[in-house]
């Protein structure tokens, strides 16, 4: 392995890799080693354009672009000298000569690296007197995204982006010199399952989403790390959270999950958390057949009185209890303990399915089928044929994915039952079935671990707190199992569980 | 005025005025093939040992060693090799490979198959710029015509040697003059130049293997041939040998092309060959190498025209554009169409001459406007500076040091546009 | 379909001559602006299709370089050149005096579509300046008689 020295010190490096490589991969670059970059991202091809990371490397005459640039063993390099912080001042001045004065007005402030770059490494006085080039300020780049070509720097990782990740490639750039500008083919959108990392990896306000743009203050937001909850893959992410709401999703970079990525799905879905559709109130059917609205702590009760009454009446194998794949490992290791002690042995796990793809979307539509596998949980068509053979007279309910096509397909085979306890964060129809209705805890609002589909387990944290009472899944089913007097649950849920969630 | 074929010529043009000398027979009457059937009968390390020696630099500008060039191509290799011709001559003030296009292809087509021969390239792309329509009807009839007579195809003059030689035509980019900017466009691309390394010797054309020459630069190797390092070396001099073709242009009575030595003092060949300035006006600036290179004042144009020298005065030889400038020349006004011309051209891939190359003709025209300040002089120096030694190719220096060669020497002019807010030379050419 | 059979059939030829068939690109770029006089969206998707490669990246090619163009022109496209050799040499003034002979500006065509002017970087004639480029046309040592004459027998 090379070894080379930087500002004085030494590191061993890999063979074949570019100075900037080098130092992404021992964690130091823009964290102990300041080499400022535009073009060079590190998980799209080289340019070598932006020419801003410029080094002076001992023995060769000129700078060198420390991104193209590869290390070999000896080589010294000095990333603080006067002429590197000339040539640095040199870019930013030509940077800053066409770009429009709007900082008060631009979505990017707060976290533009041109603003960055230009207060860290530029000149203090601006010497160009001249009119900036004139160019459209809001094309509608398609579903996603809006561009503002005056902010442009043409470091051109969105079009490297589009043909080399998604390889759909309708980002262009047109023309040439100081005319460059940054188009779709007329007509074409940029319109891909991936096209909002656009707005990610542009480090100027040129490129924002439509759903995040003039939303709110950068630095308003405070970035809980977390996990996309959209399906398997489980990209791992920055919850950027203000006034106790989910503002957004951004990828955090994980090289072996899901690089510097994510889907536009996913990132989205953080709608999900502060949605209309969630469940928010404790309901419990009365005499009349209507839900009623009642306190968390009645409606423990009244699912476990419901449940008691069957027990004793058909004993506890008529009760089937249906895991969910959103669920965290810890919840789902209550739900596990909850079903032994019954006892019961009706299980199953309905798992979420639709289209990947080859980058990063994966089959299964839910954070932790992996998890659920692992504790024993199977998959739920042989409870399914139960259901509807009538080897079930009471049901657990996490979740409601088995209402889908490929299991339930719908409440029918659910009306007949005697006790259906549904918990779960999201409306469904299990609402015309359901005798108890909990609330239960979006993976935002949550601590736990999630597995992904390559087994690799993720930690979540809560980022929001709801607004309404919800627990954890897991601690509700502690309570209502200590309600039940079941062996195992008589500690107190909230502090002695992980599920614990209070955001604090 | 103007006459197409050259005012003194030596063996480059020597018969370039002879209508026949663009056919293949009239070509081979003169002598013609002779060296290229002789460089097939040597080995081809011989041929690249006899340019190494005979000392050709290379006429597209750069001025590197030809045979040192064809020495980068590597030996022993399974992958294609390709040669390239660089027929893009869009240097302003430069026009002699169109000549030597348009009067003689076949000379150009020897030297490129001896090249061939000696770096066991199996095909030559000659990249025609564009707007040279009638040049590449003219090379694309003397193509057709080699392949007819077997000089070129699958057996090379009959020996067991194949070379094919593909014409292409650019669309209109100055920019694709540059050697990898013209490997990209000949793949059908922009024309980007491409980040060093790879170089072409490795990674060329198509990716494969490549040499990139100018057209004059072919243009000499047959004779080299033909007559030896020793007589190639006794033109020009003793580092940069032969002739090449000066074509001079501007104020002058006589503007065109000149075949001289290398080292032909820069006076001599505006006074003596091209007539001097009209109307007994005086020199003000020549600017020696194409658009590029720095201007020269009048007091130094004693200068031998050969890089080794012009190195000294802070230019060089380019393309051996002579650009004249009589003594009733705007240079701030000279500076408008450069710096225009740069930016216009540049290729945008590079923040310092996408940027830099606009923010010099903005100030420039401000100056010329009669708008500018001190300070704007001492900005453009500046800038030009931050947009030097920086960048993917050697676009932005040329951007740069012309700017810095008009200020070097007339910032006079500048500052005098200052003073008086306006432009003071009124008698200059119009903008 | 814009791109004819016959060019279609050229490009094919030209392709071939080049051990990738994306080196056929500007050939066939020429080829067909010289069918059509332009290369609209429309016929760059076509063009996309016979090189599998993007609209985009034809567009890209197309807005690159200066011969080519992406919408209509005149029937003639006429261009002076004005750098420096030129200028020296009146080129500039000639423009002007050729800009109100026709009547418009360098950058538009004639209400007759007969003459699209335009002015150009150097053509590499410096030494017989001033000069005018017609179509594929060299046209030099001009004065503005000579040059009004020429523009003046363009159908």
């Amino acid at each position: 392995m090379p070894t080379i020295t930087v500002d004085g010190v030494q590191y061993e490096v890999e063979e074949g890799r570019t100075i900037l490589q080098a130092l992404d991969d021992l964690g130091l670059l823009m964290n102990g080693v300041d080499v400022p970059h535009y073009c060079w991202h590190p998980k799209l091809s080289i340019d070598g354009s932006c020419r801003l990371c410029q080094v002076e490397v001992e023995g060769m005459p000129k700078l060198q672009i420390a991104c193209d640039t590869r290390v070999s063993d000896g080589m010294v390099i000095h990333t603080t000298t006067d002429r590197v912080k000339s040539a640095r001042e040199g870019v930013m001045e030509l940077l800053l000569v066409n770009h429009p004065l709007d900082c008060p007005i631009c979505d990017q402030a707060g976290e533009c690296k041109l603003q960055d770059y230009a207060y860290e490494y530029g000149a203090l006085q601006a010497r160009t007197v001249e009119p900036r080039r004139a160019l459209k300020k809001k094309v509608d780049l398609g579903p996603t995204i809006v561009f503002d070509q005056e902010r442009c720097i043409l470091c051109r990782r969105c079009t490297r982006f589009c043909s080399e990740i998604p390889a759909t490639g309708e980002l262009g750039i047109f023309a040439r010199g100081d005319h460059s500008v940054i188009e779709t083919f007329p007509g074409m959108e940029l319109d891909n399952p991936y096209s909002m990392n656009v707005a990610d990896i542009c480090p100027v306000g040129a490129l924002t989403t439509k759903d995040f743009r003039f939303k709110i203050r950068v630095w308003f937001l405070e970035d809980v790390p977390g996990i996309c909850t959209g399906c398997s893959n489980g990209c791992n992410i920055f919850l950027g959270v203000a006034n106790n709401k989910v503002q957004r999703y951004v990828p955090r970079r994980n090289d072996s999950v899901n690089d510097t990525w994510i889907c536009d799905a996913g990132r989205m879905s953080y709608q999900e958390i502060d949605s209309p559709s969630r469940v928010k109130a404790s309901l419990v059917r009365g005499e009349d057949g209507v839900l009623e609205a009642r306190p968390y702590a009645a409606a423990v009760e009244a699912a476990a009185a419901r449940l008691r009454r069957l027990v004793e009446s058909k004993g506890p194998g008529v009760i089937a209890g249906v895991a969910s794949a959103h669920l965290t490992n810890e919840d789902l290791a209550v739900l596990k303990r909850f079903l032994e002690a019954l006892p019961t042995e009706s299980a199953g796990l309905p798992v979420p399915r639709g289209e990947a793809d080859a980058l990063l979307v994966k089959e299964e539509k839910a954070a932790n089928a992996a998890g659920a596998r692992a504790l024993g949980f199977e998959d739920a068509a042989p409870l399914v044929e139960r259901i509807r053979g009538g080897g079930v007279d009471g049901i657990v309910m996490l979740g409601h994915d088995l209402l889908d096509p490929a299991y339930l397909g719908g409440i029918e085979a659910l009306q007949k039952l005697d006790t259906v306890i549904w918990i779960d964060t999201h409306q469904s129809d299990l609402r015309h079935v359901a005798h108890v209705v909990l609330p239960g805890r979006h993976a935002a609002e949550k601590r736990g671990t999630l597995t992904n589909h390559a087994g690799r387990v993720q930690h979540l944290q809560p980022a929001v707190e709801p607004t309404f009472e919800a627990h954890a899944e897991g601690e509700t089913l502690e309570r209502i199992g200590r309600a039940l007097g079941l062996t195992g649950f008589g500690g107190d849920p909230a502090a002695g569980s992980p599920t614990a969630s209070s955001r604090k | 005025m103007g006459l197409k074929v050259p005012y003194v010529t030596s063996y480059l043009t020597e018969h370039c005025a002879e209508d026949d000398y663009v056919s293949l027979a009239g070509y081979e009457a003169k002598g013609g093939y002779r060296a290229a059937k002789k460089a097939l009968g040597m080995a081809p390390q011989e041929v690249i040992n006899l340019v190494k020696e005979s000392g050709l630099q290379g006429r597209g500008g750069a001025g590197f060693s030809t045979g040192m060039k064809w020495s980068f191509m590597p030996q022993d290799s399974d992958r294609p090799k390709y040669l390239v011709c660089n027929a893009d001559e869009s240097e302003p003030g430069s026009f002699k490979d169109r000549l030597l296009l348009e009067r003689t292809p076949h000379k150009m087509l020897e030297g490129i198959l001896i090249a061939a021969w000696a770096t066991g390239a199996e095909k030559t792309f000659i990249y025609v710029r564009g707007e040279y329509a009638f040049p590449a009807d003219v090379v694309q009839r003397a193509i057709d015509e080699a392949y007819e007579k077997g000089i070129l195809g699958p057996r090379c003059m009959g020996k067991s040697f194949a070379h094919d030689v593909v014409l292409m035509r650019g669309a209109g980019a100055y920019i694709c003059g540059e050697e990898t900017g013209l490997l990209e466009s000949l793949e059908g691309k922009k024309g980007q130049p491409r980040k060093k390394p790879p170089f072409p010797a490795q990674y060329g054309a198509f990716g494969m293997p490549s040499t990139v020459n100018n057209v004059e630069t072919f243009c000499h190797v047959p004779h080299i041939v033909d007559q030896g390092a020793d007589w190639f070396r006794g033109f020009g001099t003793e580092k940069s040998p032969g002739t090449t073709l000066f074509g001079v242009s501007g104020h002058v009575v006589r503007p065109g092309l000149y075949e001289l030595p290398l080292g032909t003092p820069l006076d001599e060949i505006i006074f003596e060959h091209a007539g001097g300035i009209p109307g007994g006006r005086k020199v003000k600036g020549v600017i020696p190498g194409g658009m590029s290179m720095p201007v020269l004042p009048a007091g130094q144009l004693d200068v031998p025209m050969a890089n080794e020298y012009l190195r000294e005065r802070q230019s060089m030889l380019g393309t051996g554009g002579i650009m004249v400038m009589d003594e009733t020349t705007c240079m701030v006004r000279a500076s408008c169409i450069i710096t225009y011309f740069f930016r216009d051209e540049s290729c945008g891939q590079c923040t310092q001459c996408r940027e830099g190359t606009g923010w010099l003709n903005k100030i420039v025209n401000r100056l010329e406007r009669g708008a500018g300040s001190e300070k704007d002089i001492d900005i453009l120096v500046d800038v030009a500076g931050k947009m030097e030694g920086q960048t993917i190719c050697a676009f932005a220096d040329a951007a740069a040091w012309p700017v810095q060669g008009m200020i070097r020497h007339f910032r006079g002019d500048f500052e005098e546009h200052v003073r008086q807010q306006k432009c003071p030379f009124s008698g200059s050419f119009e903008l | 379909m814009v791109i004819s059979e016959d060019t279609r059939a050229a490009i094919d030829s030209e392709c071939a001559k080049y051990p990738q068939k994306r080196g056929g690109l500007l050939p066939a770029m020429h080829l067909v602006q010289k069918q059509l006089g332009h290369i609209a969206p429309e016929t760059a998707v076509e063009l996309a299709e016979i090189f599998d490669i993007r609209p985009v990246e034809v567009m890209e090619v197309l807005t690159f370089y200066n011969m080519f163009f992406s919408a209509p022109r005149g029937r003639h496209n006429v261009y002076v050149c004005t750098n420096l050799p030129c200028a020296l040499r009146g080129s500039r003034t000639l423009l002007a005096q050729i800009e109100s002979h026709l009547g418009i500006a360098a950058g538009e065509t004639t209400e007759d579509g007969r003459i699209s002017l335009g002015h150009e970087e150097c053509l590499g004639a410096c030494a017989y300046a001033p000069m005018l480029r017609v179509d594929e046309t060299y046209h030099e040592n001009l004065d503005l008689e000579k040059a009004n004459q020429i523009l003046d027998g363009l159908e």
